[in-house]
């Protein structure tokens, strides 16, 4: 990957959305993790929303914005479950703040740097959920490593397929 | 100091985003004594607020695209796969029939049961009050396993009922919004209810497990537990009624934390992964529904009816017996009684004569009833052989 100037590859090549984009994008992952596992019963190894705050963080190449959009997404996830509200909010918002730092850096045009990242942010925000919930509150948490690898993968196959398609709702210049 | 903050911007918001959301959490979780952390039983105002919220803005697009998907499986279903329709609709129609016909021996059955409960003063919860509810959503995440019904506050559902299916239980309601709630399943790790193994009578604990199994935890091992062994609710959580199916025991494993005891893994009797209707337990007062009442009033009229009938046709008969001549005539004497008149046109026929008179003959009773004559020998029946 080439590397250039901070400021120089931020000015060059931030990915611009409508704002409409924005908004259904992001709500629409939310309504859609919380509709799908209805669908496919217990194969949900995807994290929709966790996509989507990549995807966004890393095309803005903003921290601030990622670590908002993900701490607003993680909020909005735990509130549909039944646990405390900031175990997610504090995985999503870790993830938002590092995509948005490291979209500095590299080349996000490149798919397939995307689609890792975005694997291995996933099990980052699996293990700080885990750490948060177990180490940090002591709550009687049952994690399975399967599981989230799998998740991880499956959110890359999503990313794989979803992220060309955003591309194209850019604005261009 | 403010050029400090400019300079780490990114970083200082990131830290006060942490941070509060680790406040937030810590006003959520309470330590209990020796064991792990759990959380409050109600939310703080705050998160309470933030969960009406996420409810508020992700509830509707949701009942949006269920709907869609329900009004595009009926198009398919009802204008498109009719594909034997005529031959279900026959089995169909023979089915209500016989359940017709059980459902009345099951409606009487039910009454003579309360009967004989009541007698024994044995305090039994009953289902009579149900609403049906559509399951729209889930939380989204396999960590929590529970789900939002199109129901709320506004139906009269209350936090803490039961939610079931027809074939078995499904959760309890945990969170209820004005036009929604969100039910927690009992196959989530922080679910609980008391079963009972049909058989053996074996009580336990369900819950479910990481991967969103159900199991009966910490129950004593016994080889009497076999796969196949239906489980039903206990009763004694005060929140499911006793009784209702749980599922079928799948096997047995040790468990891992304390010797001695066994999980029991369960298949659960209700489809958890894929429910679309359930049913809200909203009332377990003893109530039958408005056409079971009006029926078992229609049984009851009839019941007192056959009494009375009875007692006017005694009262016939004796009006009968007045106006008709007797048999006995308290006014007459023994000897003049119509019973000795025989002027009868049709008297009973009198026994023929014996030929070889025994003990059991009308004229050997007239013997015994006059007692034997002094000094006669008693008669002896000669034996005949086989």
């Amino acid at each position: 990957m080439s590397l250039l100037g901070a400021e120089s590859r931020r000015e060059i090549e931030i990915h611009r959305y409508p704002l409409l984009v924005y908004t259904l994008v992001l709500l629409g992952s939310l309504v859609l993790q919380a509709w799908l596992p209805r669908v496919v019963g217990r194969f949900d190894w995807f994290d929709l929303p966790l996509v989507a705050i990549v995807y966004f963080a890393l095309g803005r190449r903003n921290p601030l914005q990622g670590t908002l959009m993900g701490a607003a997404m993680g909020l909005f996830e735990d509130a549909l479950s039944h646990h405390a509200i900031g175990i997610n909010g504090i995985a999503k918002t870790t993830v938002g703040f590092l995509a948005g730092s490291v979209g500095i850096r590299i080349d996000v045009d490149n798919h397939t740097i995307r689609v890792l990242l975005n694997v291995a942010l996933s099990l980052l925000s699996s293990a700080i959920y885990l750490f948060v919930a177990r180490f940090l509150l002591g709550l009687a948490v049952e994690w399975s490593g399967l599981t989230e690898l799998l998740r991880a993968m499956g959110n890359g196959v999503i990313a794989l397929v979803l992220f060309p398609l955003l591309d194209r709702l850019q604005i261009r210049d | 100091m403010e050029s400090f903050i400019v300079r780490y911007r990114n970083l200082v918001v990131l830290l006060a985003l942490l941070m509060a959301q680790l406040v937030g959490l810590a006003v959520q979780v309470r330590r209990t004594a020796g064991g792990p952390s759990v959380l409050n039983d109600a939310d703080p105002r705050g998160v309470r607020l933030i969960r009406l919220w996420a409810n508020a803005l992700i509830s509707p697009p949701e009942r949006l695209i269920h709907a869609s998907k329900i009004g595009v499986a009926a198009a398919w279903s009802n204008y498109i796969d009719l594909v034997h329709v005529r031959r279900q609709n026959e089995d169909l129609e023979n089915t209500v029939d016989r359940l017709r016909l059980e459902e009345a021996a099951l409606l009487e059955d039910a009454r003579q049961g309360q009967r004989l409960q009541a007698m024994l003063g044995f305090q039994q919860r009953y289902i009579y009050a149900t609403l049906a509810a559509q399951v729209y959503g889930s939380s989204g995440s396999d960590r929590s396993h529970d789900f939002y019904i199109d129901k709320g506050w506004r139906d009269g559902l209350k936090p803490d009922m039961a939610v079931i299916t027809a074939e078995g239980i499904v959760g309890k309601v945990r969170d209820v919004f004005p036009h929604t709630a969100q039910v927690l399943a009992v196959n989530d790790t922080t679910s609980g209810a008391g079963v009972i193994l049909e058989t053996t009578r074996i009580r336990g604990v369900l819950r479910g497990d990481a991967s969103g199994q159900l199991e009966v935890v910490g129950v004593t091992a016994d080889q009497r537990i076999q796969p196949g062994e239906h489980v039903l609710t206990a009763g004694g959580d005060l929140i499911f009624p006793r009784g209702l199916p749980v599922g079928v025991v799948k096997k047995v494993v040790r468990d891992p934390d304390r010797d001695g005891l066994v999980d029991i893994i369960l298949t659960p009797a209700a489809p958890l992964d894929r429910l679309d209707e359930v049913l809200v337990i909203t009332s377990t007062e003893p109530r039958f529904p408005p056409q079971d009442e009006k029926d078992l009033a229609a049984s009851a009229t009839e019941e007192n009816a056959v009494p009375a009938a009875i007692k006017d046709q005694v009262k016939a008969s004796e009006i009968m017996a007045e106006k008709l001549p007797g048999l006995i005539d308290p006014n007459l004497p023994p000897d003049q009684q119509p019973l000795n008149d025989n002027s009868n046109p049709n008297p009973a026929p009198q026994p023929p004569q014996p030929l070889h008179p025994d003990e059991f003959s009308p004229s050997a009773n007239d013997d015994s009833n006059t007692g034997p004559a002094p000094n006669s020998k008693p008669q002896t029946t000669p034996r005949r052989n086989p």
